[in-house]
């Protein structure tokens, strides 16, 4: 009687799981197509990135990247395509892994991973929005497997799963389609000016990190540096200004980041406490971000060092 | 070991196998793996407190036989005496000892003594202490009621104690309900595998994505009060009143279908609360099992309604006093549990006839939400802030920012997905039903795409369940 009931469940489980893979296969379909056909939003601009783009010059990074770095003036400036990859709240292993996609089927000039101090600190959320990569695990498995397996060891089972690849896009897709977020190859410039007077007890600062070396993230720097250096390509790293005085030194992440670049003779401009920002609130939306005005000139004076330095081989502006 | 981890999905399939395919001849041979597992189960979190779970189960199995063996009544209470106070203490010690010496405190210099807190203790709260305190309790107390005799099977009873699906978060099964289940032979059927199975998917439905897609609005908002305003408050207040729903009926629907898996039935613990018409209602559908122990346990003992109206009234605002303070040592919950007892006795007093109707029900939850916002919030002062902004300031709406935004609509969607389905189950039941369509191609397309709707929707964070903390 009991075998019979074992028999049964048994028949009837593994008819449910056809049908459930057939629905995931489905749905997830939909999903995908729902996810890679969004013309604007994050998730547009890293398809963007990964799949089309053959910029010669590629931006990395955090907001600092996103919001600071306009591509229109590297191009203007140096004479070759530019593309700003930066992603809001995304730290190294997320650049890593879109570098090695991009990689895959471009070789660009230049790459310039704007540095965030705090970039090597301990954080949970860097390893949570990793997920914003899922979509992308079914094309680049070999990138994306031991990047994403540093959240989580079944993260082949996890993805075998057509819905979870695209868990929590859907509203992201529906909200873009119905109001599109507008960027200028993959800049989005920010207005409005920081206060004169800055109360800094009414900024909100989240913390998002503790303060200890993640050694996951030193190997995704690494990483990254090597992966770039393997293709031949050349780095630079930046650090962006800042409204305020700050002080560094003592930062063991920002610490290692320069100790990092230095061994591996990789270019270093920081703009940190740079006078021709500090205290000018006309150049800030806030005390850690440059309004239009200020990423402008930022990435006007990085040109010229960039020239300066002969880190591309520049030509008159086609653009 | 939290439920929503693969850790325990994999338990389960081992437990599971083991339970059917090795051992399932011999029932003693069940009832060992079950309280072998349910100690792996627990120790995950911390293995030391296996030792408090043991305690309360080998105190409770001994001075169950010398309650019943007792032929002298005042004995018998003594002994029982004897289980309430070890069980009690053992939650007061490591639940309220710091909360009830800080209170001291705080009242000494209210009164302006100046008094330094030297006393409280580092105690770590173990989890689903309250619960399973409450499970030996009934034990005790159901004996000396001559409702129930002693096992003399110790496995039975310590397997009993630490069932795993309900240990930590309910719902708090009887003895007499769940006893005798781990002394008779439990047979496995499909219909028990199909419904445990369809249990734990809407389980999980509620507590990823209805509850943790709330929650990150509510964290967002109730962590952050002296920037938000009326409107948000109301907003978060209303998400938390889902939040908390799908958390915890979550956690019961997946501990009901996990013991079906293995045979047992558990009782039900939720039965769509929100559309309750009174909050007389409302406690006839939430946290069931907890509040039928306090109507048992407490309410009853202390007289029930069998007695003069104001001593009646006296023992409903009691029961949820003290059912407040189960829920947690802070004052927000004695105060929340107040609240509870005082809309009891205002019911009592204003109406007569049962109260039915859509007003009933808007008005029902609108009562269960402002007593939320004590439950939620982090202290007595938080809560009296957000309720004089909800009245005085109502602001502007946060809708969140960065991938907050998201959150909220995804929150809203799965609460309309959840209302959609709990209507149905409420008032047309009779009309269709997927889960007990005749067309097995409708049942499984259906449950096919729920699972899909979890993965799709779903916060996969491994995030703790609420109730834990009581």
């Amino acid at each position: 009687m009991i075998k019979k009931e074992f028999k049964l469940s048994l028949i009837k489980l593994a008819k449910f799981v056809v049908i459930f893979l057939i629905a995931d296969l489905v749905l997830g379909t939909i999903s995908k197509q729902i996810f890679f056909n969004q013309k604007t939003g994050k998730y547009a601009r890293s398809t963007y990135a990964i799949k089309d783009t053959d910029s010669k010059i590629l931006i990395f990074g955090s907001s600092h990247a996103h919001r600071h770095y306009v591509p229109k003036v590297f191009e203007k400036e140096l004479g070759k395509t530019c593309y700003n990859v930066g992603a809001e709240g995304q730290q190294l292993l997320y650049h890593t892994a879109m570098l090695k996609m991009i990689l895959k089927r471009t070789k660009p000039d230049l790459i310039i991973l704007n540095i965030d101090e705090n970039f090597l600190y301990k954080s949970k959320v860097a390893y949570d929005r990793l997920s914003d990569l899922h979509p992308y695990y079914s094309d680049y498995d070999e990138e994306l497997g031991p990047i994403l397996g540093l959240k989580s060891k079944l993260i082949d089972f996890k993805m075998f799963f057509k819905s979870y690849q695209t868990n929590s896009t859907v509203i992201h897709a529906i909200k873009y389609y119905l109001s599109p977020q507008i960027d200028y190859n993959g800049y989005r410039p920010l207005s409005g000016q920081v206060k004169s007077v800055v109360d800094e007890s009414e900024e909100i600062l989240i913390k998002e990190y503790v303060e200890e070396i993640d050694e996951n993230f030193v190997m995704g720097l690494k990483n990254f540096i090597s992966t770039a250096k393997n293709k031949g390509i050349s780095l630079l790293f930046v650090t962006s200004p800042t409204f305020s005085e700050v002080d560094h030194s003592n930062n063991i992440s920002y610490n290692k980041i320069k100790e990092i670049a230095g061994k591996e003779n990789i270019p270093f401009v920081n703009f940190f406490n740079a006078t021709q920002f500090k205290y000018k609130h006309e150049l800030f939306h806030d005390t850690s971000h440059l309004n239009n005005d200020g990423a402008q000139l930022f990435c006007k004076y990085l040109a010229d060092e960039i020239k300066n330095r002969n880190l591309v081989e520049s030509k008159k502006s086609e653009y | 070991m939290l439920f929503n981890s693969l850790d325990f999905f994999l338990f389960l399939l081992i437990v599971f196998s083991l339970y059917w395919f090795v051992v399932y001849k011999k029932i003693n041979l069940q009832n060992l793996l079950i309280l072998a597992a349910s100690y792996v189960f627990y120790g995950w979190w911390d293995w030391r407190f296996l030792s408090l779970i043991a305690l309360s189960t080998l105190m409770d199995y001994l001075v169950g036989f010398r309650i019943y063996q007792s032929k002298n009544v005042s004995i018998k209470k003594r002994w029982l005496w004897v289980s309430i106070l070890f069980n009690i203490s053992l939650l007061g010690f490591f639940k309220y000892f710091n909360f009830f010496i800080d209170s001291w405190v705080d009242l000494f210099n209210s009164f302006g003594y100046q008094m330094r807190n030297t006393w409280t203790l580092k105690v770590i709260l173990p989890v689903g202490i309250s619960f399973y305190t409450f499970q030996t309790l009934s034990y005790s107390i159901d004996i000396y009621k001559a409702k129930l005799k002693p096992t003399k099977d110790f496995i039975a009873f310590a397997a009993f104690v630490s069932f795993f699906p309900q240990l930590v978060a309910g719902p708090i099964e009887r003895a007499t309900n769940l006893l005798p289940q781990f002394l008779n032979k439990r047979t496995f059927t499909y219909r028990g595998f199909s419904y445990g199975l369809k249990l734990i998917i809407w389980g999980f439905f509620l507590k990823l994505v209805v509850a943790d897609r709330a929650a990150i609005y509510v964290n967002a908002v109730y962590n952050n009060v002296e920037n938000h305003d009326g409107l948000s408050f109301i907003a978060a207040t209303v998400l938390f009143a889902f939040q908390i729903y799908g958390d915890f009926a979550g956690y019961s629907l997946i501990a009901i279908g996990t013991s079906k898996l293995f045979g047992f039935d558990l009782m039900t613990n939720f039965r769509r609360p929100y559309f309750a018409a009174s909050v007389s209602e409302f406690w006839t559908r939430w946290h069931i099992s907890l509040s039928t122990w306090f109507r048992d346990y407490v309410y009853i003992p202390l007289g029930g309604n069998r007695t003069k109206k104001l001593r009646w009234l006296f023992n409903m605002f009691i029961t949820f006093l003290i059912s407040g303070l189960w829920h947690g040592a802070n004052w927000t919950f004695v105060v929340w549990g107040a609240l509870n007892g005082i809309y009891l006795i205002l019911e009592v007093q204003l109406f007569r006839k049962k109260r039915k109707g859509l007003i009933n029900i808007l008005l029902t939850f609108l009562l269960i939400n402002f007593a939320w916002i004590f439950f939620r919030a982090n202290s007595i002062e938080q809560a009296l802030y957000i309720i004089k902004m909800i009245f005085t300031s109502p602001g502007r709406l946060y809708i969140g920012s960065g991938d907050d935004i998201a959150a909220s609509l995804y929150a809203t969607l799965s609460i309309a997905i959840l209302l959609l389905v709990e209507i149905k189950k409420e008032y047309f039941n009779a009309i269709f039903s997927i889960s007990q369509n005749k067309f097995e191609f409708i049942r499984f397309v259906g449950y096919a795409v729920l699972i899909y709707l979890i993965l799709y929707l779903g916060v996969f964070g491994e995030s703790q369940f609420i109730y834990f903390q009581f």
